[in-house]
């Protein structure tokens, strides 16, 4: 049983006969490094120099300088607040709606094979555009927002001008490209759930509610679980929609630590210490990452 | 050697010696070959330039190849460029606010040689304030390739309707905003979003106000930067809604679309109300200087233009510069498009005037102070702190004092990284 065991699961290469064909990944392996290890290793290297695009000085090694310069400034705690901030509201809004619209297209209604077809546009389009078109509409005097709102006699709004509002504008375009993914990989996972469940709950008398609470939901937990990590690091690096929409104002108001990190390193021209933020932003990210490895191993 | 042969030498001697003469007082007339690269940031100014490609490639035989990089990362590029000495651009276009980092980084070559020998270039046709414009710690890094100054502009229906003239002081501007504000039009507008930075210093340089003192210690907290910022906040009070979040292209383009009264900005935007896509009020855009406050002081912006200090070919791209921006092309440089260059003939040429009326702005009064963005490496982290202060103020999170106090303690630390 147990030789047989160990014939069924050859997992190495090469108990599988696959050593040679390895050989074939190496173009891969090289080309990974080459746009992801070195340009990653090279940022951490010059993080530790003093590189100033605008100074004529040779850079030197100064240790973990740029490291304690960044965290003892008052932004980068300032805009990682409000990275925190955007994530947690962003989460709380973005999981439900993509469950709930799963749910109702996993019942099959009349019209939902269009509707799939129109919720999924969003995440087609590219983020600058989108930010654009939003700017556009979020326009206090000639936006088509205010314009409805004027139609049932609410005072003009200025959307962008607050860092509350400005907040709220930033969370719901990301939410209207993002539902769409949560919503796609919801309803992969509530496709995958046995019939036959829900059938015997009926049966048994459960409410729908107990159905979701008891069933549903813990069933979907993995890929919730997958879908928050990928969200998270999402969060942890938006930039595009956000630098169209505020340019993170009004001031800093709606700068993340992401756009802060740009500011610093092509608006200061202070690459050393946008290199440092860098990393920074990459060991906050990583135990996400790790989660993300863990709940994806729940979903296979 | 006869009498005839005698004459023949000294005659092709003299021809000689007054070529060398004439090559020695002008630059102009020095042979150039080869190719030269452009690095230009999408603009009027950079279209207008290429325009003037093909004839000088026709008369020189020097092949012209351009690159054009967006705003945002031009001047990054171009510092990563200079810094790896690779000689990638012959001439290369840049913003006013980068001539301090290009400067401490000597990236740039002195052009003042070149000027002093061109005849073609002439910098007296510049008003003696303007020819300082890309001058750096007393060298010329580049030459004016738009001049730009804070102008301000008016509704010419609305303001003879109401029975308006333009400001001439800064209480005047107020009033003239709040009757057009109370006929039910906005009353005026400035970006107070992310370039409310523009407005600012120069309402402060205007009330006599300094960013910082000649040892570069911050000065942003003084009485008249508190009552600059003031000012600010009240002008906010008769702008339409959305100008606290208005860049310079919104403010620009909400002026030239909605009724408003009157908008300070600089001169440099008078091409898109030439455009009748964008300008819905056209025929009705006056242009007058902007209101005197405590000092008379023009706040003077523009694009520059000069040669790398590791450029290849800086004889050809000097005659390029020379090409374009000399005298004899410098009507169909701006009838090209281009912001224009406040050349004395320029300002002073009545045809131009007729098509362009925000030229005589462009004409800088000695008596007037002329104020460019503060030539200081560390500015655009000193102008994205400005910003979050005058921010907090606008939008009443905090009082001016304390937000101008706050400003400037955070500025300390910043200008002590400039080099002194």
């Amino acid at each position: 049983m147990n030789s047989k065991l160990k014939v069924a699961r050859p997992t190495s290469f090469r108990s599988r006969g696959l050593r040679p064909l390895a050989h074939f990944t190496i173009p891969t392996w090289v080309l990974l490094a080459i746009v992801i290890l070195i340009p990653f290793v090279y940022g951490i290297y010059i993080s530790f120099l003093s590189i100033n695009l605008a100074s004529i000085l040779p850079p030197e090694f100064i240790g973990f300088k740029n490291y304690a310069t960044v965290l003892a400034a008052s932004e980068t705690w300032a805009t990682f607040r409000i990275t925190i901030a955007i994530t947690i509201v962003g989460l709380a809004l973005q999981i439900p709606l993509g469950i709930w619209l799963a749910i109702a297209l996993h019942e099959n209604l009349k019209g939902t094979k269009i509707f799939r077809s129109i919720l999924i546009t969003p995440m087609l389009l590219t983020p600058v555009a989108v930010g654009l078109t939003y700017r556009f509409m979020f326009d206090t005097d000639l936006g088509v927002i205010n314009w409805v709102l004027g139609g049932f006699g609410i005072e003009k709004v200025n959307w962008l001008g607050s860092q509350t509002s400005a907040l709220f504008a930033i969370i719901l375009v990301d939410s209207w490209q993002s539902v769409p993914f949560v919503m796609l990989l919801s309803l992969a996972a509530l496709t995958a759930i046995s019939p036959s469940l829900y059938e015997a709950a009926r049966v048994d008398g459960a409410s729908n509610r107990q159905i979701f609470w008891r069933i549903t939901l813990p069933l979907i937990t993995p890929t919730l679980l997958v879908i928050t990590m990928i969200k998270i690091m999402d969060f942890l690096k938006l930039f595009d929609t956000l630098f169209i929409l505020t340019r993170g104002g009004p001031g800093n108001a709606t700068t993340t630590l992401g756009l802060w990190t740009y500011k610093t390193g092509f608006i200061f021209l202070e690459l050393s210490q946008a290199a440092a933020l860098g990393v920074i932003i990459a060991l906050i990210t990583a135990p996400v990452y790790f989660l993300w490895r863990k709940a994806s191993r729940g979903v296979r | 050697m006869s009498k005839g042969r005698f004459f023949k030498t000294a005659a092709i001697a003299a021809a000689l010696a007054l070529t060398v003469s004439a090559c020695g007082s002008d630059s102009g007339s020095e042979e150039v070959s080869g190719e030269i690269n452009l690095f230009l940031i999408p603009s009027p100014s950079s279209t207008s330039i290429q325009s003037f490609i093909p004839e000088f490639e026709a008369q020189t035989g020097v092949k012209v190849n351009v690159s054009e990089t967006p705003y945002g990362e031009a001047h990054q590029k171009q510092l990563l460029s200079y810094n790896q000495k690779a000689g990638a651009y012959d001439v290369a276009q840049f913003d006013n606010t980068f001539l301090a980092p290009f400067c401490q980084a000597k990236v740039m070559a002195p052009l003042d040689s070149y000027i002093k020998n061109s005849g073609e270039y002439d910098i007296n046709d510049f008003g003696p304030g303007q020819q300082d414009y890309g001058k750096c710690k007393g060298e010329t890094l580049g030459l004016t390739l738009s001049t730009e100054p804070m102008i301000q502009w008016y509704r010419t229906d609305i303001y003879e309707e109401l029975g308006l003239k333009p400001a001439t002081t800064w209480d005047e501007y107020y009033d003239n905003a709040k009757k057009v504000q109370e006929a039910g039009n906005g009353g005026q507008i400035m970006g107070f979003g992310p370039n409310v930075s523009w407005w600012w210093m120069t309402l402060l340089w205007s009330f006599g106000g300094k960013l910082y003192d000649d040892n570069l210690n911050p000065t942003v907290n003084s009485k008249e930067a508190v009552a600059a910022t003031d000012y600010l906040k009240k002008l906010l009070s008769v702008s339409p809604k959305g100008a606290i979040t208005a860049t310079g292209d919104d403010t620009t383009s909400k002026f030239l679309g909605e009724n408003i009264g009157a908008m300070l900005n600089y001169s440099g935007y008078y091409g898109m109300a030439l455009d009748t896509s964008i300008n819905k009020n056209a025929g009705k855009i006056g242009t007058a200087p902007m209101p005197i406050g405590a000092v008379d002081i023009t706040h003077l912006a523009g694009w520059n233009i000069g040669i790398p200090a590791d450029a290849k070919n800086p004889t050809a791209a000097w005659k390029f510069l020379e090409f374009v921006l000399g005298k004899t092309n410098s009507v169909k440089y701006l009838e090209s498009g281009a912001a224009a260059i406040g050349r004395k003939s320029i300002i002073s040429n009545s045809d131009l005037v007729a098509n362009n009326p925000y030229l005589p702005q462009l004409e800088i009064p000695t008596s007037s102070r002329i104020e460019r963005y503060p030539q200081i490496a560390v500015w655009p982290e000193f102008e994205v702190a400005a910003i979050d202060a005058v921010t907090q103020v606008l939008t009443g999170k905090q009082r001016t004092q304390a937000a101008l106090d706050a400003l400037n303690e955070k500025l300390k630390p910043i200008l002590a990284k400039e080099p002194r």
